[in-house]
């Protein structure tokens, strides 16, 4: 028996330095890719300024073409992330704080986010490999769960979550492979027409959203000018309610949703197709210009 | 409670130290220990179940005493039969009563009636299947009388219900289970650390090559309508090895959890994919199951005796129920139907019993026609598993149809965000380990040991899929 016990213990050795030596190859890895989403450009860029930035989810992402506006002299970029909720966009803001960022205004896409305070664990995941690196990463992750095992157990924020920075992400980083998420300053066409499109938004329900009003609390201590809006959704989609609602609920966002009605400007229910994305964005950019947004 | 989860992680080591370091250690107490860990193991699932299991325990141990002690033949047939009729009718209700009302109202309507059937909706309780079947085969060996009613209700309920082996196999024997169950076990280093070897490379076939297989299976099979053939052909060989990886992984785990408490359990694979022909095949897949058929069902019938003809009714039997016994749907019949049709020819030719020894591949005319061979026989062994797969025949026909129709061949996006030949090279170099190790129990041992199981557990927590854990395919059996 003693024979095992020492046989299990060596074992066991090989399990945590495993553990350990992956955990170091990964980050290290991480840390120096900025090229294959949002995150790790913010994480491993310093010092950057903008006039404008959009942030929010898919919905920001697929909606904003950031190159109209510097078209104009007015240097912006579209920080939307496709599966985010504003509680991965108020860390983002954070994260571009901590990097020194200089942004004087921010347009954010509140819509269908308002509907829930939940999270989004496709986006919190890519925020895993700076968790030791980061103490605003760390602070704001600080209340989950899993925090400990995330910190202190080694390799565990990645088996956790393999799917997005697991060995086949962590692979294409090393081979240093662009992504697509950068191109077009952030924005992401979508080129296909949608067909028989339809959303039901009959069980949403604006509510009052912690990430959002911590995005308010950031921009008016930094002096960033927020702007929130709500953006199209395709015509069979009957959403006046949900969107008149959210005036109630929070009056300074801006209504977007019926400035693009037509379905041949939507590639799905909720995303815009190019076309609609640019005809969106001038709409946003002449109001921005006119300041119809310093109310 | 998976064999792959973080609980089970907990839950072995806790019983080993009982099992071994407990005061007056004797058999009674290891096998009172193990049958207590193999019912909270069982009711980690659902406690209600429990009481089926032992209600079924207890039934064939008190028919087997009864059985012993009858001196006719008649008594002996009466209490052999209602235990077999109880045991397959809770087997029956659970897993194919509705499938059984549903076909029969199809088959009603058909005729231009119109019926609904009434359906239980039961929830199958796991492994029903596994300890039935040991039950049995326990019960047709009394009545035989190749082995004697076993007496110690906790030796017998454990014989059924031993957690390495109680949801998902191997099947065991009486004959082979029961005598070590009935002596007190040493602790033997050799044997532990074995199956602590197995134990890692059943991990590895099934976290790291089943699971991300299946990711990529799923994604052909679920959308195969989008596919291409090129998709479609790999999404065939995708589930071929998500399935090998993960019962033959399961397995692994078993026997070698097993091993820790000094027990073996019979072997269940034998590198199936490096089959000559059908027959090895089925000689070397799921062969607790195999044997179970061929000894309880195959040679009863009259097995290889009398004419071809009769003879070749006796394959389609056991390939029909064995492929009924994997589930209530007709893909699984199917699925046993081909498999017949794979092994008649070789019935008929008396070819068979061909391939029973051993190979060795070197640079010869012989070795090319058995690489040739093994690639034959896996090829239709995918076909079949596309039956197995498929949600209704209708679609493994179209799956089929669109496979040699389609004739494009260009590398297809997923909507997993994954390409469809991505894990090729994983999948390649388990090959190569499987082969380098086909004469082995597991490829770790012998020399550079720990170098093999270093490599396997950095395998394990780079490459395994734990985000929730993957069910084990046959714990639906």
């Amino acid at each position: 028996m003693k024979k095992f016990v020492a046989f299990i213990g060596k074992l066991l050795l090989i399990i945590v330095l495993s553990a350990v030596v992956l955990d170091v190859l990964y980050t290290a890895v991480y840390l120096k890719s900025s090229k294959r989403n949002k995150i790790e450009y913010v994480y491993n860029s310093k010092d950057k300024n903008f006039d404008v930035i959009f942030m929010g989810s898919s919905r920001t992402q697929n909606h904003m073409v950031a190159k109209i506006f510097n078209e104009k002299g007015i240097s912006a970029y579209n920080f939307g992330m496709s599966g985010s909720k504003l509680d991965e966009t108020a860390l983002l803001l954070k994260l571009m704080l901590e990097r020194n960022y200089k942004i004087k205004n921010i347009i954010l896409d509140v819509d269908l986010n308002l509907n829930s305070n939940s999270k989004s664990n496709l986006v919190k995941a890519m925020y895993m490999p700076y968790l030791q690196c980061s103490q605003t990463i760390r602070n704001h992750y600080k209340t989950e769960e899993d925090y400990n095992k995330l910190v202190y157990i080694p390799f565990y924020r990645y088996i956790e979550n393999d799917a997005m920075i697991g060995f086949r992400e962590m692979f294409l980083s090393i081979v240093k492979k662009k992504s697509n998420a950068l191109d077009n300053f952030g924005y992401f066409p979508l080129k296909r027409n949608g067909k028989n499109m339809s959303y039901d938004l009959s069980d949403y329900s604006p509510k009052r959203n912690f990430a959002y009003e911590e995005i308010k609390a950031i921009c008016k201590k930094n002096n960033i000018h927020l702007i929130a809006i709500t953006t199209p959704m395709c015509r069979e989609c009957p959403s006046d309610e949900y969107f008149n609602n959210i005036k109630s609920v929070y009056p300074e966002v801006y209504n977007y949703e019926n400035k693009v009605t037509d379905d041949k400007y939507f590639s799905s229910c909720g995303h815009m197709n190019v076309e609609g994305a640019t005809l969106f964005t001038t709409i946003i950019l002449n109001d921005f210009i006119q300041h119809k947004f310093n109310n | 409670m998976f064999f792959n989860s973080l609980d089970f992680a907990i839950f072995l080591p806790i019983v080993f130290l009982l099992y071994w370091f407990m005061p007056n250690k004797s058999k009674a107490s290891q096998n009172l220990i193990l049958i207590i860990s193999s019912f909270y193991f069982y009711s980690w699932w659902d406690w209600r179940f429990l009481f089926l299991l032992l209600f079924s325990t207890l039934i064939v141990y008190f028919a087997a005493l009864e059985i012993e002690k009858s001196v006719s033949i008649t008594s002996r047939k009466i209490w052999l039969w209602t235990t077999i009729i109880a045991s397959l009718g809770f087997l029956g209700i659970f897993k194919y009563y509705d499938f059984f009302a549903t076909s029969f109202a199809d088959l009603v309507n058909g005729f231009g009636l119109n019926v609904s059937p009434l359906l239980l909706k039961l929830i199958l309780p796991v492994g029903i299947s596994f300890y039935t079947f040991h039950g049995l085969s326990y019960i047709i060996d009394i009545y035989f009388k190749r082995i004697k009613a076993e007496r110690n209700i906790v030796d017998y309920a454990l014989f059924v219900s031993y957690f390495p082996l109680l949801v998902a196999g191997p099947i065991e024997r009486a004959t082979h289970l029961l005598p070590q169950l009935t002596v007190k076990r040493e602790f033997n280093f050799e044997k532990a650390k074995e199956g602590i070897y197995q134990i890692i490379w059943g991990l590895v076939k099934k976290v790291v090559i089943a699971d991300t297989c299946a990711m990529y299976a799923n994604a052909v099979f679920d959308h195969y309508t989008t596919m291409n053939s090129l998709s479609l052909i790999l999404g065939a060989v995708y589930f071929a090895f998500q399935i090998y990886g993960d019962f033959s992984g399961y397995s692994d785990i078993a026997l070698g959890t097993s091993k820790l408490f000094g027990i073996d359990l019979l072997k269940n694979f034998d590198h199936p994919y490096f089959s000559r022909d059908i027959a090895e095949f089925w000689r070397k897949w799921h062969i607790s199951l195999t044997t179970w058929f061929r000894d309880y069902i195959y040679i009863p019938l009259g097995g290889s005796r009398g004419s071809k003809l009769f003879q070749i009714r006796n394959v389609f039997i056991i390939f029909l129920v064995s492929g009924f016994w994997h589930g209530a749907n007709w893909t699984y019949i199917a699925w046993g139907f081909i498999n017949a049709l794979y092994f008649i020819p070789l019935l008929v030719l008396n070819r068979n019993r061909n391939n029973l020894d051993a190979f060795k591949i070197s640079f010869n005319l012989n070795s090319f026609q058995i690489l040739i061979n093994i690639t034959i026989t896996f090829t239709i062994t995918c076909l079949a598993w596309i039956f197995f797969r498929a949600k209704t025949i209708h679609d493994a026909i179209s799956y089929i149809k669109r496979m040699v129709t389609d004739l494009h061949f260009a590398s297809q996006y997923f909507s997993i965000e994954r390409y469809n030949y991505e894990i090729i090279y994983m999948i390649l170099l388990f090959v190569i380990v499987e082969w380098n190790s086909r004469y082995k129990i597991e490829p770790l041992s012998g020399k550079y040991s720990w170098l093999k199981v270093s490599l396997s557990i950095m395998a394990i927590i780079a490459f395994g899929i734990f985000t929730d854990y993957k069910n084990f395919i046959y714990f639906q059996f």
